[in-house]
């Protein structure tokens, strides 16, 4: 079977890179309550059952520690963190 | 190129998501799995074994030789591929309903004859798949679908104590611990450990994972934490119970 290709959204945040990928994200929810800063909001996205995503406030909330990435049962969310200017 | 997920290697791209519902613990423990197999690099030697339940929905789950048994005989199945095949690495992996109560026989004769594979148990305090029914790790007092006012310790006993039971029946050398999806690290380095028990050939190795079921328990994303994290705490503690002897150098 050919690898898929997944849907995904990105956000460009201050510190790192969010990439969500839509078509595996169910919308758990477990990221956004282990977030430490709460920086994680329902987006308008649609994931693949129907259900919202998740998507960063805004651009300076999101501190690029990966906890959302390492609790994602599905493995949907991918942190870049961005190298210090 | 497209952007891909960062998922471990060992599992199988094209059949993800993954089968299990939003938020189950079974997407954590297995993906713990991965990374760990990923960085023993032992993907091509490991034979994957699922019980019944939901745990079986992780049939197409990795890239490896994969078998699906019924009611706890994963675990004699792998002993038996293991004793044909000692240079495989055998994982059972099953739940609390499949490990506990249906097939606690094979999981306690293969503990206590020392069997050199490794079980992986996922603990979520019900039977999942059949609809959230009452199993041996139910707490006391919690509300599933067979006891509606909460379970009766008088009449049901108390929950299982799967890890305590194994580390007391098991040779020396085994390798016995328990992991919570709430503290994935510590579980990566159970799961690391419990592999390297096999891969040296020491002994028996059983680790048990405190896992959730949002869709049973009937929990959004804040009370599946809080359910893990605090109530089941409180009657399976987190630790390793039993860990082999470092060798002697000579």
């Amino acid at each position: 079977m050919a690898v898929p290709a997944f849907k995904y959204v990105q956000k460009d945040c201050t510190k790192a890179n969010f990439t969500l990928f839509t078509s595996i994200c169910k919308g758990c929810g477990l990221c956004m309550e282990k977030c430490p800063v709460k920086c994680l909001e329902w987006s308008n996205e649609l994931g693949v059952y129907g259900t919202p995503t998740v998507i960063p406030k805004d651009q300076d909330s999101c501190t690029g520690c990966g906890t959302c990435a390492l609790v994602c049962p599905d493995c949907a969310i991918t942190i870049e963190r961005k190298k210090l200017k | 190129m497209a952007l891909v997920p960062n998922m471990p290697q060992v599992w199988r791209q094209e059949t993800k998501p993954h089968k299990f519902c939003p938020g189950c613990g079974h997407g954590l423990v297995l993906k713990t799995l991965g990374e760990c197999i990923d960085e023993l690099g032992i993907q091509d030697r490991v034979i994957f074994g699922c019980d019944i339940g939901c745990s079986l929905l992780s049939y197409d789950f990795f890239n490896v030789d994969t078998v699906q048994t019924h009611h706890g005989r994963t675990t004699p199945v792998l002993t038996g591929i293991k004793r044909a095949r000692p240079d495989r690495i055998c994982i059972a992996y099953m739940g609390d309903g499949g490990g506990y109560a249906i097939g606690s026989q094979h999981l306690v004769n293969a503990a206590s004859r020392n069997e050199k594979i490794t079980v992986l148990l996922a603990n979520n305090c019900n039977y999942g798949m059949t609809g959230g029914q009452m199993a041996p790790t139910t707490l006391p007092g919690m509300k599933t679908e067979t006891s509606p006012y909460g379970r009766d310790v008088e009449q049901t006993g108390n929950p299982t104590q799967g890890p305590e039971m194994v580390a007391a029946i098991t040779p020396e050398n085994a390798y016995v611990a328990r992991g919570t999806i709430a503290n994935l690290r510590q579980l990566k380095r159970m799961i690391k450990k419990a592999l390297e028990t096999q891969i040296n050939g020491v002994g028996f190795s059983f680790v048990e994972a405190l896992s959730a079921c949002p869709t049973n328990w009937r929990t959004n994303a804040k009370d599946t934490w809080h359910f893990v994290e605090k109530e089941m705490t409180q009657y399976f503690k987190v630790g390793e119970k039993k860990v082999p002897p470092e060798k002697e150098e000579q």
